[in-house]
Formats: C-alpha cells, structure tokens, sequence
C-alpha cells in the first residue's frame, strides 16, 4: 500500500489555501464544466445525504442545495442521518439504494469502497475544479491503486490541543504559548488543581482516542514510524510502539474518570461549559461554540500537540480531508456528480459559509482573508506540519480500525499495565487478517 | 371407535378433491415458502460464509478461508471472551435473579393484593416500551448531568462513570433489562397462575403449610407448561441480547455481546466473513435451548 | 367443621395483615419501578432553557406541551409514527393470516410432514435474527436487480413487512396451533361430511373459532413489530421511510444536548403502545397466556 503518496503534502495545501481568491483566471473552465452539467441534469431529481451535523448541518446542506437548484434547475431531496449508522451500514448502503450525493470522508473510507465500484469515478469532476484545488489535495482524493479520484475534496481540518483562552488566563499561564511538553502538563496539573478536568477525553466511540495516539506516536517515533505501524510494516509489539503507549499512559491521570462513558459530544460539552484544560479533537466542533455563543467562539484556541521527541519536533498532524462523494448505484448518477461538483466549486463553498459553516476549506478560489481569528489560527496549527496523516481509521484498513485497534486503545486506557499483553494481541489479529 | 375414526379420517382424506389439494397445498406452501427464504436459506448461506474470506462486495472476492475465521476468534480475539462472559452473566442473572423476581411478583400480587391490579399495570408498562425508548429514559437517568448523577452532587465536570465502568456497567445493563424482563415475566406467570385453583391453596394453608410449601407443591407443580417456556424465554432472550447495548453504546467494545459482534464485523466498513463465523457460534449456543424447547412443546407429538 | 371455620378466619386474617405488609412494599417498589418514566414525562414538559439556567432539580417556571409541539414540528414525528403504521398494520395482518392457515392444515388434516412443518416454524421463530441479516440484504438487492428496481424490497416497506411476517409467523402459527387443538375434530369433522371445500373449511368454520386468538395474538404482535428496531435500521436506507422506534435512534444523536425535545420525542414514540396496553389490557394478557400454555 502507497498511503505516503496518498498524503496530502502540507505545503500545497498551505500555499492553496492561502491564495485567497486567485483563481478568476480558472472561472472560465470551471463555470464551463458546471453549465455542461447543468443542461443535462435540468428537471431531475437528485438525493443528498448528510452525515450528522445537527440543525447548523441541515441549514449548511439547504443553503448549498438551494444554490444548486436556482443554478441548475434540478430538484435537490436531502436528508440527514445518524452519522455512526450510515458507517456501520455503509456496504449495505452503496450496495442498495444510495442517495446519489453525500459527504465523505478521503483515504481508506473512499478509496476502498471506489475500487469496489460502489462510489462513481470523479475523474472528469475533478478535472473541472482542478484549477481550483491544490495538487495534494487532488492527489490525497485519488485512490493510490487505481489513481481514480472516488471524492471532490471540500475541507479539512487540523486534529490539534483545544482549550480556552481565558480559562489558561485563570491559571496565569499565557494562553499563546502552550507550545512544548511542560507547558502541556502543567496547563493540565493546574486545571486539575481547581478541580476540573486536565485532559478531557470520550472513548465510548472507540475513535476519538485514535486521535491522541495518532499524534503521540508520531511524536515519539516520526510520521513514517506511524504509517508504517498502520500498514504492517512495523509492530505493535516493538519497544517503539510502546514507548509511545508510555506516554498516553501519562495523560491517563489527567483525564476525566467517566472517559469510557462520554463521546466526542461530551468532550465538546465539558470544554464549553469550562470543565476542562485541555483536549485532542478535530476542529469541526467550533461550529457547535458558534452556535451557542459568538464569546464562546472567541474564547476557542488550537495549538499543534507539543513536541516529545526533539527529532520529529511538530513536524505531523491529523488532517482528515472531507469531501463529497457519489454513489455508484444511486438513480441520478450524473445528477449526483453536478451536485457534488457544485459543492466542491467556489459557489457551493460560499454558499456554506454564508450558511455558517466554519470549516476551513481547500479550495484555492476561497478567500481566506475574511478568515476569523480561529480559523487562521486552525490554518496555523496545519503549517507547522510537514506530514499529514487522515486520521487512525482513514489511514488503515477497515477491519483493523474500527474492530481491532478501536477496542485494544479503550482496553490500555482502562487497563494500561496490560499494555504488553494488549500489544500482542493487537498484533496477532493483524497477522490474522485476510491479504488485501 | 377408535376404527371407525380412522376410517372417517381416511375417507375424508381420500375425498378431498383437487382443488382443495391445491387449496391446502397453498395455504402451507406460501408461508412455509417465506419461511425457508428469509430464513433458513439465509441461515445457511451464512454457515457457509463463515468458512470464507470476502469483504461483502463484489462475488469475485470470495475465497476459502477454512477454519481460519473460528480460530481467529478463539485464538486472537479478547472480546470474543468478554462477550461469552457478558452473555453468560446476562444468562445466569436473568435465570437466577430476574426470572424469579418476576415468579415472587405474580404470586405476589395473585394473592389479590389492595390495587393489584394498578401494580399488574406500572410493573408490566417497560415491557410494551421499545428498547430505543428505554435506551433514552435510563441514558438520561444516568448521563452525566441527569437525575442519578445530579443527586449525587456531580455535575458533567466531575461525573462518576456508569455505562463505561466495568465494575458497575453489567450490573446497570442488567438492572435495566431486567427492568423490563421482571414485568414479562410476572405477566406471563400471572395468566398461568388465575388457572390455579384458589381453594387449593387454602386447603393447605389450613392444613398448616407454609407460603414456601404451597408455592413448591401446589403452584410450582401446576404451573410446570408454563415454568418451562419462561426458562426457555429466559435463555434466548439472554444469548440474543443485542438491542439496549446497541442503543447505549453504538459499538460492541465496551460491553461485548455475542449478537453485537456479529453485527460489528458482518457489516458495514469492518465487514468480514469473522462476523458469519460469530454468527454461527450464536446460532450454536442457542441450539440446545431451541431443541429443548421443541422437545416440551412436542412431546406428544414426536411420539 | 367449626373448628375448620374458625382455622380459616384465623388464616383469612392472617393473610390480610400480611397482604397489607406486601402491598405497601410492592407499592413503594412500584413508585421506584414507574419512576424514570415519570421523570421522562416531567422533563419533557418543561423547557430546556429552565433546566440549563437552574438546574434539573430546580422548581418548575413553565409547564408546557411546547416540546411536545416543537418535537412533532422539528422531528418530524409524523412522518415516522406514519411509518410505522405502514409497516406495522400489513406486518400483523399478514403474520397472522399465514400463521392461521399454518396452523388450520397441521391441526385439521393428518399429513406426516405436519411436525416437521410446526418445528420449523418454531425454531424459525428462535433463530438469532443476526444470521440472516446480511444473506437477507443481498437477496433483497439481487431480486430487485432481476425485477429491474433495486428499491422492490430493499429500502421499501414491503420488504420490511416481508421480513417481519418471516420472523413472527413462526411464533403466530405455533400459537394457533396449540389454541386449535382445543376446538373439538367433531366441529371440522362435520363440516367435512356436509361437503364444504378445504376454503370453506378453514373460512367460514375455523376462522370464526379462532376469533379470541387472533385478537389477543393482534395486540402482542403489534407491540412486537412497532418495537422492532434492527430490521428497519438496516433495511430502509432513507430516513424519511423509517419507522419511529428505529428513527429515535437518529433523533438521539441529534438532539443529544436539548434532553426535554427528545424527552418528548421517546414520550410520543412510547404512547401507542402504551396507550394499546391500557386499553386491551385483557387481550394482552391473553395473548401471553396463549403462547406460554400448551392447548
């Protein structure tokens, strides 16, 4: 497996996204390949998913649609689901009657399931945004294998250290300088002092601490460490992979004691209602801080997770790259790309963003300008990296993720002296595993 | 007689005209059709896979895995083990606790208790609700910041762990089953026990026996049909416990169920044929109360 | 005999003082039983804002049925409890009507594949559901490629009603089987010698037999399938097809911070069958009693 090239390099995507609206030169080709697709899909009716997201999602997928349709004149039916359930269900569902357009995810997720022929080739949509979208962004949307590109890349975000700043102010601590280890854990020991939480975390889900020990790993042992770990090209079971599990046990004392019991929502809760120091989360929960209060909002703050190791420093971070994908087997397969081409051009992205959407997004055409504080700091946080992972459950395999890695990380955190024990275990399933 | 019944039945038989033969072979055929199709054939078909490696797609894909998938599970799997003990405990708790609770409350409130009849109603209302609105109620009852959490003084900052503590979450999960296991059973033990007669009872109790006696020589021993059957609910509605979990957790991994696990890897972006493998050892372990059943219940039958 | 007498006023006594003790203890018992429930239905009267700014425990600035109104308005509430009429109604007249003639055969004409037929249908009605589940789905595709539509079964009601009358026709015939052998061979005997068909047989004479059976069978069937929530979940990929009980699920999710809305969204959900039970608490009973007592 190539997931290396399957990165997203940071650079390019930097450089792209800060280009604030450079791309009037590419309007041409690119309103070229929209009205081309909007002669065919007049009159029709096209099927959008949303995964999750709550009223802000719903009122981000209306306004898009809306666009879509005074553009195109096709009839857009959305609806939205339970996020977890569309996953658990996903075979199944491409398998039968998909709705023809829905937010995706890029890496594993859409590159397997594309080279199964369940999501539509976007080769040729692609294309019509090139001009729009930063190499690495294209190249970390095309399946390694096939070099078909299964999703449009709309936004990504950084998985980074949240707190909030007046909170770090309280404790006398300079909230733009969290920068190395010591700071990390006494903003933590001071928290926990005044009886809140250090390091918040929720692992009911079984992936929301992937993201610490994503980060941490690539802290102690490098990016390439970490991807080959992924990939069977390294152990579990090596003295590597467990030093790094030394360090997540740190955080363990720092945590709240119901983290088996609460999901990313209730790690977003305890940060919003000032309960805790610190935690690993990817942005996308400002939208929520927005939605209660435009103070709330202001209080955020993101850093990149200090460095551990001085010979990787911060050079890697979880950068998960949404985008939109199309059902191979839903009814309006054309429909379904104009859609999503009209989400991943700079008219749907306004579009969102008129709507509330805070997500940063990789268009080049987008203006980053008028970017608020957070979200310049969000594209901050990504330029200090040079290594960009999709995160733990998009970089593996889908029977190793979810069934395997998932459970062993709640295990170790419930129970970190067994870490040996669970190591080998983690290992001997991968072994076990059919070749892909 | 017993000749000339024997004749009555054959001649009726033999008389039966065409079209009450297409007729009968109708009303038999569809239903036991839709039967084999979406079950037994599916039942099968998964027996099958489970001998396969395949990530549920596309036909091609499929191949020979042996025995591979079993030994995994046996061999590599934790959770494999943790989901026999969390069934094996649902099994004995409902069996040993639950089970009877529900006895003692029928014959409880049999006895014609003031307002039996307004207890036969609050202990039997969990059993008509469905597990997704009892996943809600008591999620909320013990969520951080709800009622339990809040009477203890904690708020979601320093909420004490429930559904994620392996000391506690298999007595919680298990109370709130049972919650709804104690009024099914008590409803069913109650029916059976109107057809017990009364005077009975008093007889022995004037007699000199104790409430424990009557209950084990006269109730327990009229109510056998029924005792069985509640013994054999008990025993599949513990092996395939699946529902409330789902709802709790959304995932298998902090509170293993056998069912759970087979949903986790038979589907979705962790399919793999492990999952039909799981499937099978379910379908396994329910055998034996499966046949029991249909030994009690035809008996006289097979004979 | 006077002595008898006297013995059994001692132990009528007796029994009262002591029934007096279990009531007040199964009465208490009852209070906690009941009490999630009621504390359900009193958060969904009041508005969130209330909880937020003083607390669940906090004394009640406003009863409303303003979440119930907003709970039927945002969520779509309607549509769902719709839904679940769709599925649930042909689910139970289906599941009943094939477990009636099921159990009309087997009972009524000696075949030797009669057992063989009642142990499928009750072990059918045993198997985990879990089996099936995926063999199910690609069956429903592939025989909605063959027809040209893959929405025939798959993400349709029919199909959901199809498996649900697959899983409970076991438990219905098994049921009606047992309550049919206790209506005499005499009545069918009769009815054969005076010429009625196989049709008429089952029709106009057995039917009517069963009548208590089946209204009972109803009830319980009903609370069954309104309930069923893995079938739905898996096998209706739109939301907007779903019954409620499956439906609350994405609800939860969604709604996980204004507890009151989705309080009164579960209420809601929870009132047919709840409301079935109040009112047909007899044929309820009957319906258990049915299934748990051999004919």
């Amino acid at each position: 497996m190539s997931e290396e090239k399957n990165v997203l390099s940071r650079r390019a995507v930097i450089k792209g996204a800060a280009v604030g609206g450079a791309a009037l030169a590419a309007g041409s080709s690119l309103s070229a390949g929209t009205a081309d697709a909007a002669t065919k899909v007049k009159g029709s009716t096209v099927k959008w998913t949303t995964r999750g997201g709550g009223a802000t999602g719903d009122a981000i997928a209306k306004a898009v649609n809306d666009a879509f349709t005074k553009k195109t004149g096709a009839k857009v039916v959305a609806q939205q689901v339970n996020s977890d359930d569309f996953q658990n269900n996903f075979a199944q569902i491409m398998q039968g009657s998909p709705d023809d357009a829905f937010g995706w995810m890029a890496g594993y997720r859409s590159n397997h399931f594309g080279e199964m022929g369940l999501l539509a080739d976007l080769t040729r949509e692609i294309g019509h945004l090139k001009t729009n979208l930063p190499t690495a962004a294209i190249k970390g949307a095309t399946s390694p294998v096939s070099k078909k590109p299964y999703i449009l890349p709309t936004t990504y975000y950084p998985w980074g250290l949240h707190y909030r700043k007046s909170m770090v102010k309280d404790i006398g601590m300079n909230p733009e300088k969290i920068g190395n280890w010591d700071d990390f854990v006494k903003l933590m020991t001071l928290t926990q002092k005044k009886g809140l939480v250090g390091y918040s975390l929720g692992a009911k889900g079984g992936w929301e601490a992937m993201g610490s020990f994503d980060v941490i790993n690539a802290r102690v042992n490098g990016y390439k460490y970490h991807i080959d770990l992924l990939n069977g090209r390294a152990k579990w079971t090596d003295a590597r992979t467990k030093e790094s599990f030394k360090y997540m046990a740190q955080l363990i004392p720092f945590m709240n004691p119901n983290f088996m019991d609460i999901s990313w929502d209730g790690m977003r809760d305890l940060l919003l209602q000032k309960k805790t120091g610190a935690m690993m989360m990817g942005s996308w929960f400002a939208n929520d801080f927005k939605a209660k209060s435009q103070a709330d909002y202001d209080d955020l703050w993101v850093v990149p997770f200090p460095e551990i190791n001085p010979k990787f420093g911060v050079d890697t971070i979880d950068a998960p790259l949404d985008g939109i994908s199309v059902a191979a087997n839903g009814k309006n397969v054309s429909g379904g790309k104009a859609l999503a081409e009209f989400w991943a051009s700079p008219e749907g992205i306004a579009a969102a963003v008129k709507a509330g959407d805070t997500n940063i997004y990789v268009s080049k055409s987008f203006d980053t300008s008028a970017y608020d504080a957070f979200n310049k700091q969000k594209l901050a946080v990504l330029a200090a990296a040079s290594n960009i992972m999709f995160f733990l459950d998009r970089d593996a395999r889908g029977d190793f993720a979810g069934p395997i890695v998932g459970p062993a990380i709640q295990s170790f955190l419930q129970k970190p002296a067994d870490v040996n024990k669970i190591l080998e275990n983690v290992q001997a399933q991968w072994d076990a595993l059919p070749k892909q | 007689m017993k000749t000339a019944a024997t004749v009555q039945k054959k001649r009726s038989r033999r008389s039966l005209s065409t079209t009450d033969r297409v007729t009968l072979t109708t009303f038999i055929g569809i239903p036991s059709l839709l039967q084999i199709i979406l079950l037994w054939i599916p039942a099968v078909v998964t027996i099958i896979l489970s001998f396969t490696y395949w990530n549920g797609v596309r036909l091609k894909d499929i191949h020979w895995a042996g025995i591979q998938n079993y030994k995994n599970i046996f061999f590599n799997n934790p959770l494999f083990y943790q989901a026999l003990k969390n069934n094996g405990i649902w099994l004995l708790f409902f069996v040993l606790i639950a089970t009877p609770l529900g006895i003692l409350l029928a014959y409880q409130i049999d006895r014609g208790i003031k307002g039996h009849a307004f207890f036969e109603s609050i202990y039997y209302l969990p059993v008509v609700l469905s597990l997704a609105v009892i996943g809600i109620i008591w999620n909320f009852m013990l969520q951080p910041g709800g009622f339990v959490q809040g009477l203890m003084g904690r708020d979601i900052g320093n909420a004490i762990s429930i559904w994620g503590n392996a000391k506690i979450n298999t007595w919680v999960i298990l109370g709130i089953a049972s919650w709804r296991h104690i009024g099914y059973i008590m409803l069913l033990y109650l029916s059976g026990l109107k057809s017990v007669d009364p005077a009975l009872k008093e007889a022995a109790a004037i007699d000199g026996a104790t409430d424990w006696q009557i209950f084990r020589k006269i109730i327990l021993p009229t109510m056998q049909p029924v005792n069985i059957i509640i013994v054999v609910i008990t025993l599949i509605e513990s092996l395939r416990a699946f529902d409330l979990v789902y709802i709790i957790y959304g995932s298998p991994t902090i509170f293993p169920l056998l069912n759970l696990l087979v949903f986790q890897n038979f589907a979705g972006q962790g399919i793999s044929m492990k999952g039909a493998a799981y499937a099978v050892i379910l379908l396994i372990l329910c055998i034996v109360p499966i046949i029991t059943y249909l030994r009690i219940n035809f008996q006289e039958d097979l004979k | 005999m006077s002595t008898a007498v006297v013995q059994s006023a001692e132990y009528r006594n007796n029994q009262k003082r002591k029934d007096t003790l279990i009531s007040i203890f199964i009465g208490i018992f009852a209070f906690v039983w009941i009490f999630p429930i009621l504390w359900t239905v009193w958060t969904s009267l009041r508005p969130y804002n209330d909880i937020i700014s003083y607390g669940i425990f906090s004394w009640p600035r406003h009863i409303n049925f303003n979440n119930y109104v907003n709970a039927m308005k945002e969520m779509h509430i309607g549509v769902y409890l719709m839904n679940s009429l769709i599925v649930t109604v042909p689910s139970v007249i289906l599941t009943l009507f094939f477990g009636s003639l099921v159990a009309f055969v087997v009972t009524r004409y000696q075949y030797k594949f009669n057992l063989g037929i009642l142990l499928l249908f009750t072990a059918g009605n045993m198997l985990p559901i879990v089996l099936t589940y995926i063999p199910v789905f690609w069956m429903f595709i592939w025989v909605g490629e063959l027809f040209g539509n893959r929405n025939m079964l798959y993400n349709n009601y029919g199909g959901l009603i199809l498996v649900h009358v697959g899983f409970q026709v076991g438990f219905a015939t098994f049921v009606l089987s047992s309550y049919m052998k206790t209506i005499p061979k005499e009545i069918s005997e009769s009815a054969t010698i005076d010429g009625a068909n196989v049709f008429r047989h089952y029709w106009n004479v057995i039917l009517p037999l069963l009548r208590p059976a089946l209204a009972a069978l109803s009830v319980l069937m009903t609370t069954w399938i309104y309930n069923e929530f893995f079938w739905a979940l898996v096998l209706m990929s739109d939301d907007s097809k779903r019954p409620i009980t499956s439906a609350l699920r994405r609800l939860q999710g969604q709604y996980v911070t204004d507890f009151n809305l989705l309080a009164a969204g579960a209420i809601i959900a929870a009132s047919p069958t709840v409301i079935m039970f109040f009112v047909l608490r007899k044929q309820f009973i009957a319906g258990l009693t049915l299934g748990s007592t051999k004919g």
